[in-house]
């Protein structure tokens, strides 16, 4: 009897263990809202919360595809781009269809249909020619990245394309609902498009053959799934995220401008890092990629209550990025 | 030049559970080329391993000509002029032949690097081994038998007395093999003592002089090559085995379920045909090389092909992949489980599921339950030893993980099952198991193609065998009444 419950102690014990390691950044994040309830003035108040999943959302919504891409052991860097040229796009729309007296509300959505078609159109080539010719996706995305880039500047004459947007759309950025002290209408769409990753990557075949892909492309291959086909749904999804992204971002400020998103590729990469998954492919959670989202945006907030020098602040989250990956790898030889 | 002489004195060598080596005695003298072959577990690589360092016999000693060897490292090894070059080429693609020949070495002056010096030893010692290849060139420009010669120029720059060549020309193709020998003789002329590891005997007669055969950790003897011919090696290599055979109760049926029709893929395998029945285990017989590990990945649709089709119930397959494969029936395990099989990182049960993915889910969305059933289904039946069905498949012995694979497929409700080296690195009671599931499934009219090194092992499992050699299918044989060295020597003629 005494070797049993004995044997129960280790073994939770070590459970215990790998249980924290697997939820670390869920307990820094308890720490760092106890911690800053108590230091920073003003920081658990509800419009202040809702403001940080107002300006969080925009790059939040984007770290969700980038976790079933980097799980499928991909990565996209053009995101940025897509965001600038998307707000660029559906103003350029607005702009230009209405002076040939077409509606404004259709103009605009005629816009937004083609964003979406060129975040399919982008997803698809990125994820067939990386399928095809085994080329880094890193260089494939760097090159969408220049590409769209540079499309958006060209389309937009390199000038913000202002007060185009009908009202609804401007919306999609600053709305809130339920009046002035209301939810933000970019963090419902975060909401929403956190619950629909979750369910592909957790509950669907698509979602098993992703981590599929990025544990081993060669096995996942060899037992019948369709390796091609998932890289590329995960190209284009995260692509079609960029350019709701885009929507909330262009309608915040209600301009389209190409060099909005400029950039943020690295801070979405380490939102998802922070959350838990792996570079290397095959590991990672959607809900580890919301934690890190809040976590992110509750560090930077803090910061600013405590009037940390935003410079200052670039340290801090390098030091952040550096233990969540240096814990990842412990984790991983925890488990082995 | 004086004569050198590697030897050993009653060398042992003992792993849990097995002798890999039972008191060898035997003695290489310098310009010769010394062959030592044996069939797998015969404890040739042991003797190699002892050779260079990376073991310690667990008795007995070793000399080259009076001294003493005692090896704590490879480096030992090399320090006495004893190197090795194993089958895994160890050379970078994408530095020139002189910086592969002397990396981690190469000459300098005033602190840089002597290119001038490099390239000209490497073109001296190239020369010593008479062959053309430019010092200065990239080594991802050659063939593959250059990069074999650029090893054992790297090899013999060291100085070697003794050189251990593991399976030199398992990659070549035949055309290579020549240039190849050229090179070893060549080596063997500037009076080193060359040790030539294979299982290639239709090559022997071209290159070695002596041949030594091992068996189940015993030296059987060694002979003269010019004295000797191909089968009396073969039956000292085998012996009198007796082999098991597949219960009699498995019927072949009379309905063909697959029939492979004129497959070729350039460079590999050409014109394949044959017919495989319901119910009926049909082996794949050919030496390391012969073609059969591409044949089963062409008619799988992992690898494209250049010609032909596969029908299965009469519906044709050309151009096709494994997506198309699955959904047809066919399963394949492949020959490396660990990078091709599994994935490894991820759970049992996942690994349990993928292939069966889309009939474990309901449409696109995923039924945790009947993911379970499934899982816990070919656990149960293939009596595979797991801590629990979440823990990684990294966690698993070979045997269990090689259980998986096939798991894996049997969960597809396969017609048709493709087992490429189903046994390689597992241990005797699993490779038993792996046998035991393959005749279960034949009994419920599952038809199986079966791949193997070891021919015993197709002679104890199969219905009927072909013999592949050279990328083509030269005989079919009845295993009945057919012993071991019959088979090799059919895998092994030369035409």
């Amino acid at each position: 009897m005494k070797t049993v419950a004995a044997n129960r102690l280790t073994f939770d014990r070590k459970k215990v263990t790998i249980f924290l390691l697997d939820h670390i950044i869920e307990v820094c994040l308890v720490i760092l809202i106890i911690g800053l309830a108590f230091g920073a003035n003003g920081f658990l108040t509800w419009s202040n919360w809702m403001n940080i999943f107002r300006s969080n959302s925009l790059k939040g919504v984007i770290a969700f595809g980038m976790t079933m891409v980097i799980i499928a052991g991909l990565i996209d860097l053009s995101i940025g781009s897509t965001v600038g040229l998307a707000g660029v796009i559906v103003a350029l729309s607005c702009r230009d269809l209405t002076a040939q007296g077409l509606d404004l509300n259709t103009a605009c959505l005629i816009g937004m249909g083609l964003s979406i078609l060129l975040a399919i159109t982008v997803g698809w080539i990125q994820g067939f020619f990386q399928h095809k010719t085994g080329m880094p996706a890193f260089i494939v995305s760097l090159a969408s990245l220049y590409a769209l880039f540079g499309l958006a500047a060209i389309l937009s004459g390199g000038y913000p394309i202002a007060n185009q947007f009908p009202d609804w759309f401007n919306q999609l950025g600053m709305g809130r609902v339920g009046g002035q002290a209301g939810i933000p209408i970019p963090a419902i769409i975060l909401a929403v498009s956190f619950l629909i990753v979750l369910f592909i990557m957790g509950y669907t075949t698509t979602g098993r053959a992703t981590y599929a892909v990025g544990g081993n492309p060669e096995s996942a291959r060899l037992s019948g799934i369709n390796v091609g086909g998932t890289k590329i749904f995960v190209f284009i999804s995260v692509q079609i995220l960029a350019v709701i992204s885009g929507f909330m971002t262009s309608g915040q400020v209600m301009a389209g401008t190409y060099s909005f998103g400029k950039g943020w590729e690295l801070d979405v990469i380490a939102a998802v890092v922070v959350g838990g998954t792996s570079f290397t492919g095959g590991v990672g959670t959607v809900w580890g990629t919301l934690i890190g989202v809040i976590f992110m945006g509750v560090m930077t907030n803090g910061m600013t209550l405590l009037n940390f020098d935003i410079y200052v602040q670039y340290i801090v989250k390098a030091v952040i990025v550096f233990l969540a990956v240096l814990l990842s790898s412990y984790r991983a030889q925890v488990k082995a | 030049m004086s004569a050198l002489k590697i030897r050993t004195v009653d060398i042992t060598k003992d792993y849990p559970g097995t002798r890999a080596l039972d008191a060898i005695t035997l003695s290489f003298e310098s310009g010769q080329v010394h062959a030592v072959v044996g069939k797998n577990g015969s404890g040739k690589s042991t003797l190699v391993k002892i050779f260079a360092g990376a073991t310690k016999p667990t008795h007995g000693d070793f000399y080259l000509n009076d001294e003493k060897l005692n090896f704590n490292s490879t480096s030992d090894a090399y320090d006495k002029g004893i190197v090795t070059v194993y089958q895994e080429m160890s050379l970078v693609p994408g530095l020139s032949v002189a910086e592969n020949i002397f990396l981690g070495r190469l000459p300098k002056r005033n602190n840089a690097i002597d290119w001038k010096k490099t390239y000209q030893m490497a073109g001296e010692l190239l020369k010593k081994m008479k062959v053309d290849i430019d010092p200065r060139e990239k080594l991802s420009r050659l063939s593959m038998w250059q990069w074999q010669v650029v090893e054992i120029t790297k090899a013999l720059s060291f100085n070697p007395k003794v050189i251990l060549l593991d399976e030199p020309t398992s990659a070549l193709a035949q055309n290579e093999v020549q240039n190849l020998f050229e090179a070893i003789r060549a080596l063997k002329n500037q009076g080193v003592i060359v040790i030539y590891i294979s299982h290639k005997l239709q090559e022997l007669p071209q290159i070695a002089d002596t041949v030594t055969v091992l068996r189940d950790g015993k030296l059987i003897g060694t002979v003269l090559m010019k004295e000797v011919e191909h089968k009396d090696i073969i039956g000292m290599m085998f012996g009198d085995v007796t082999v098991q055979n597949r219960p009699k109760d498995i019927k072949v049926r009379d309905e063909v379920i697959m029939e492979v029709k004129g497959l070729s893929r350039k460079g590999w395998f050409q014109d394949i045909n044959f017919k495989l029945y319901r119910g009926e285990i049909l082996g794949i017989a050919g030496m390391l090389g012969s073609g059969r590990t591409e044949l089963l990945r062409g008619i799988f649709g992992a690898d494209p092909v250049d010609n032909g089709e596969v029908l299965i119930e009469g519906k044709t397959y050309k151009n096709t992949n494994p997506v198309k494969m699955v959904k047809a029936g066919v399963g394949l395990t492949p020959e490396n489980r660990k990078t091709e099989g599994l994935i490894l990182i991820h759970s049992i049960r996942d690994n349990l599921c993928y292939a069966s993915m889309n009939i474990t889910a309901d449409g696109w969305v995923e039924n945790k339950h009947k993911r379970n059933t499934f899982a816990e289904k070919q656990v149960r039946e293939l009596e595979i030893k797991i801590p629990a069905l979440d823990a990684p498949c990294s966690s698993l012995s070979g045997g269990n993980q090689q259980k998986v694979v096939v798991g894996n497929w049997l969960n597809t409700g396969p017609k048709i099952m493709l087992y490429d080296e189903p046994s390689r690195g597992v241990d005797v009671n699993a490779k038993q198991q792996v046998f035991e599931i393959m005749w279960t499934e034949a009994r419920k009219g599952i038809s199986t193609v079966f791949v193997s090194t070891e021919l015993e092992e197709l002679l104890e499992v199969c219905h009927r065998i072909l013999i592949m050699r050279d990328g083509k299918i030269v005989d079919e044989v009845n295993p009945d009444g057919l012993n071991t060295s019959e088979l090799y020597e059919l895998c092994m003629r030369g035409d």
